[in-house]
């Protein structure tokens, strides 16, 4: 019933999209005008956006915000602003955006030439690929050992996709919620559950017994997570691109990398040699 | 900030297949499901009029008990509570064979069941009591009389509401994305992830919905009048 | 008229609190007529309705056709069969025609196939005197012919014995007498019926017996030149007087 309601709602959408008024104000002029940035991300996708046990909704997403882009659009403005921040989801965060509900969607959306035919994407700000989660001793190794087995995998997810071109005798079940997809890996719906690498991590840290859990595989796809923004609207896009250069210019972003990535976080990830220095390279001369 | 509406992501490539693909599971499934509900609504609808309380008991349990618990619940039930409880043999089996498929229909139509039950036992309700002893007055037996006659009268009063009942049930089907049924919402959430085209794929959904709806709703009215009780104006009554 | 059809043995009935039968003793003989009367809330209706089984009772025994009633494991629908009902309100089933109403028992109980059992509703049709309505719905005929229906469904299980609740108060004047002139016809082909009404000269012409009722006991029975002259109890005779003179 909701999702039919959802479903009607967006039906009338197309009218608010078009509506002279909001066509013509830019974002950057939106926030100004509101005083609010509001950004769009997830409640549990750990470390990047999640609500922890303190019930603080946080992570590594929203940290560059706080610290890189919204610092950067008040310098812009000269004038500070107030962040808010609401739920998206992979199926909802584009109309969200269309919709002007949020300016800026920062979660774990991957950057794809598709994506960007409808929706703008600030630099990279992290790098990770598809693997597999299995049950130790698996005869799973990676995508070339899957071949009529049954592997789930995050609906809207690109790493479904390219399951199902690469390895089509697969069988493929795609749940909406990671919860549901792991608890069907716990009972053996599914012989392997496929994400991006960092969301397995974080999974198989959280399970009870993570060492009954193994991420195995090379990456078999590569998710460049930005963050998306409406299209054609450059003068916020560069503020916020601007103020993730800035955090990675001055070390701050790996700070914060080492906050929640790092030896001691609950999710260790080592940032590759390879992966830092394509990071660096995003950020282009003053 | 004008959205360029681009309609033919709905043909081109893989997404029609999909949403047909999507639109044949949806079928599938409520379909089925509906079958369940219905069988199940009508045994148990009628057993919650029966002059005998344990059945009466056993119904009502029934009723109560699966109507009052989220449908999203049901379907983890049947689809992460039954499996452990079968032996592992038939359990990889059915793993194989759409186990998600299964326990989604059976979780649509238990579900849908007890609030079909309450539909027909108000049907069954409104028909005087002397109609049941007129029919066991001639010989039929308890059993006859509800299956030739109680029955067959209720369920001719009750299409409007068991109308809008079936429609819930269809709409209730989406459900069954969660665990991982290939439904139509789920097909357009796979086009949205291909194209980025979420308003289009979401609008293509909502009127494949609209469409079934009046569809269900043309063939129940068709239905109504077919087997309206001639001379019965008022419903229910 | 020697076999005893329906046998009253000390029969209570309560329905919660309220004592609706008291000590009911009475016999009624193979072929008979018996009319029951008395005032409203007397206990006629749950009297009859004790016969076919469709009331259960507290205390006594009924004996009918040969079977005890409290006796455990009586089978009522076969005793029903042999015992045929007609009620004030018809009750015919509205989703069959008339000749589906009448053929519905024959075929499902007693397994005749569908030509045999509209043979005999045709025939029964003819002889209630409607033969040109078997394809009709019941909402389409009047009171009269709908419980005329109603007789020859209950007919078509051959019962021994007809149980008539008022079976003419729900209809106009004019259909009163329909109804009754097949009652009669029914009573002279040799039919024991027992009869709950308030239409006296059907009782005068056609009963062999009244019996009266009040607050739950048979007050008084007698054959109906005796009883309509000179009945014996002042509760009969003040309630002969408030209904024929009305
Ligand atoms: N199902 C029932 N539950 C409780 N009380 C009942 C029930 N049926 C009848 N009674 C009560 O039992 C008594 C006898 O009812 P019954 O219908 O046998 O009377 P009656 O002589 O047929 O009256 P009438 O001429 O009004 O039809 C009345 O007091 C009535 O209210
Ligand atoms: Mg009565």
């Amino acid at each position: 019933m909701r999702r039919i309601l959802a479903g009607l709602l967006t039906l009338g959408l197309p009218l608010s999209v078009v509506s002279p008024a909001l066509a013509q104000q830019s974002t950057l002029e939106k926030i100004g005008q509101s005083g609010v940035l509001t950004i769009g991300t997830r409640t549990a996708s750990p470390p990047f956006a999640f609500v922890n046990k303190q019930n603080e909704w946080v992570g590594f997403s929203i940290d560059l915000v706080e610290q890189g882009v919204k610092p950067a659009i008040e310098r812009k403005l000269g004038k500070p602003i107030k962040l808010e921040k609401k739920e998206s989801t992979p199926p909802t965060r584009i109309p969200l955006l269309s919709s002007n509900a949020v300016d800026l969607i920062a979660g774990t959306m991957t950057d794809t030439r598709t994506r960007r035919e409808s929706v703008d994407f600030s630099l990279t700000f992290f790098v990770t690929g598809a693997q597999f989660l299995v049950k130790k001793g698996s005869p799973i190794k990676s995508i070339d050992s899957i071949a009529g087995k049954r592997v789930a995998a995050q609906q809207g997810s690109t790493n479904a996709r390219i399951i199902r071109e690469r390895v089509p005798t697969a069988k493929l079940q795609e749940f909406p919620d990671q919860p549901a997809a792991f608890q069907a890996l716990v009972q053996g719906q599914v012989d392997a559950y496929t994400n991006d690498g960092i969301q397995l991590y974080g999974l198989k840290a959280k399970a009870p017994k993570p060492d009954d859990w193994v991420v195995v595989g090379d990456f078999f796809s590569y998710e460049p997570y930005g963050m998306a923004m409406r299209k054609n609207d450059s003068d916020f896009r560069h503020a916020v691109n601007v103020g993730l250069m800035e955090l990675i210019e001055s070390g701050k972003y790996f700070e914060l990398y080492d906050k929640w990535f790092g030896p001691k976080s609950e999710t260790p990830y080592p940032l590759t040699a390879e992966n830092k220095r394509f990071l660096i390279m995003q950020v282009v001369p003053k | 900030m004008n959205y360029q509406f681009n309609w033919s992501v709905l043909w081109s490539g893989q997404s029609g297949g999909w949403l047909l693909r999507g639109l044949g599971t949806t079928l599938a499934l409520s379909g089925l499901a509906w079958l369940v509900a219905v069988a199940l609504g009508i045994v148990s609808g009628a057993m919650r009029t029966v002059p005998w309380k344990p059945l009466r008991v056993v119904a009502t349990f029934y009723v109560e008990f699966f109507r009052n618990v989220p449908l999203l619940v049901w379907m983890f039930f049947w689809y992460f509570g039954v499996p452990p409880l079968l032996p592992l043999a038939i359990r990889e089996w059915l793993f194989d064979h759409g186990a998600e498929f299964w326990a989604g229909m059976f979780a649509l139509g238990v579900y849908h069941g007890a609030r079909m039950s309450e539909v027909i036992r108000s049907g069954i309700q409104s028909i005087p009591k002397t109609q049941f002893e007129a029919a066991v007055a001639i010989g039929l037996t308890t059993f006859q009389a509800y299956r030739l006659v109680i029955v067959p009268i209720a369920l001719r009063l009750i299409v409007p509401p068991a109308t809008s009942e079936s429609l819930n049930l269809l709409k209730n089907s989406s459900v069954a994305l969660t665990i991982s049924v290939a439904e139509l919402t789920f097909q357009t959430r796979q086009i949205e992830t291909y194209t980025a085209r979420a308003i289009e794929a979401l609008t293509a959904g909502t009127v494949i919905y609209l469409g079934l709806c009046v569809g269900i709703a043309t063939i129940m009215a068709h239905v109504e009048r077919r087997f309206a009780i001639p001379g019965l104006i008022a419903r229910g009554g | 008229m020697t076999d005893t059809v329906i046998e009253f043995r000390d029969v209570n009935k309560w329905f919660g609190n309220i004592h609706v039968l008291r000590d009911i003793n009475l016999a009624v003989e193979m072929g008979e007529v018996v009319v029951v009367c008395g005032p409203s809330g007397s206990g006629k209706s749950t009297l009859i309705r004790c016969v076919n089984a469709l009331e259960p009772i507290q205390g006594g025994e009924l004996v009918v056709l040969g079977e005890s009633l409290t006796k455990p494991g009586v089978n009522l629908p076969a005793l029903r069969t042999r015992v045929g009902m007609v009620f004030q309100s018809f009750n015919l089933f509205p989703h069959m025609t008339v000749l589906e109403n009448i053929m519905l028992a024959p075929v499902k109980v007693r397994g005749l196939s569908a030509a045999e059992a509209s043979r005999v509703a045709r025939a029964l049709l003819e002889r209630v005197r409607i033969p040109d309505k078997a394809e009709n719905y019941p909402a389409n005929l009047s009171g009269g012919q709908q419980q005329r229906v109603a007789i020859a469904r209950a007919l078509a299980m051959q019962p021994k014995i007809m149980l008539f609740d008022e079976p003419t108060s729900a209809l106009d004047p004019e259909m009163i007498n329909e109804v009754l002139d097949v009652m009669t016809d029914l009573a002279r082909d040799g039919m024991t019926m027992m009869v709950v009404t308030h239409e006296m000269g059907f009782a005068r012409r056609v009963a062999h017996r009244i019996v009266f009722m009040d607050a739950g006991q048979v007050v008084e029975e007698a054959p109906p030149d005796l009883f309509f002259a000179a009945a014996k109890s002042d509760r009969a005779r003040e309630f002969l007087s408030k209904i024929l003179t009305h």
